[in-house]
């Protein structure tokens, strides 16, 4: 069990800076600091989407005209964006649990292209969603 | 040496914690996305349209367990992030500290928030 944390512990220990440590390019360094990078993406929107969400106890005339604004292109494509950081963070985080449990492991780099090969099929799909809807 | 809190969670048990907090918003999350972005019409619910979405008591619960798991996730995540910026024990302590009052801070404005529109 936990294989994966084994296996990033010498990134962990060069702190942040060991994220962008792509020098070997190893994948496991790059899906690393790309899933800590989406995470804190992810926070920081979390953020702003609770904040923005205080506009419903303002009542129907603020939410209803922030909702018209948030229909704008500009709007789409931040969705879009989300969109993709959320599946790559969520499909990359099911491979890091599997490893983790020791599923896998030896096929762990078929297991990431796979997976982001679902999320980019997905991420086509949700953006069309989006635009369709 | 172990400390109270969290900090008195083993890395496994924390690891794990992470795991299954994650696995579950993969579906909180996904409900979430279709219910208010994909089934809504025009992608986005009016103040109306949410005040009804959120009227059934299924709904209601789904947003607020979504609340909590998202940010208990969100919040172990941070942590795990600063913890790597190689900071002392005291600097710790208080960022667990932290992190519990913002988690606990943000689970409360939702559920105002939830109170307030229902």
């Amino acid at each position: 069990m936990l294989q994966e944390t084994r296996v990033l512990h010498p990134v962990r220990r060069r702190g942040w800076k060991g994220w962008f440590a792509v020098r070997k390019r190893h994948l496991g360094y790059v899906a690393f600091a790309l899933n800590r990078l989406t995470g804190l993406g992810l926070v920081l929107y979390l953020i702003i989407h609770l904040v923005v969400l205080s506009l419903l106890a303002r009542g129907p005339e603020t939410w209803d005209a922030f909702i018209e604004l948030a229909k704008s292109p500009a709007f789409l494509l931040l969705d879009v964006i989300l969109l993709a950081g959320i599946l790559f963070h969520g499909l990359n985080g099911l491979r890091v649990i599997l490893v983790g449990l020791g599923i896998g492991v030896h096929r762990h780099k078929e297991l990431f292209w796979g997976l982001m090969l679902l999320a980019a099929i997905l991420l086509i799909f949700g953006a069309w969603g989006f635009l369709v809807v | 040496m172990k400390g109270n809190g969290i900090q008195g969670i083993s890395g496994a048990v924390r690891w794990l914690l992470q795991a299954v907090s994650g696995l579950l918003l993969i579906v909180l999350l996904g409900v979430h996305m279709i219910a208010n972005h994909y089934i809504a019409a025009g992608g986005l619910r009016t103040y109306e349209e949410v005040v009804a979405y959120l009227s059934h008591p299924v709904v209601l619960a789904w947003e607020v367990i979504f609340l909590i798991i998202v940010t208990f996730h969100a919040v172990l995540g941070v942590r795990s992030v600063l913890y790597d910026l190689g900071l002392s024990p005291g600097t710790q302590r208080r960022l667990d500290r932290l992190v519990g009052l913002v988690g606990i801070g943000a689970v409360l404005y939702g559920l105002w928030l939830l109170w307030a529109i229902t």
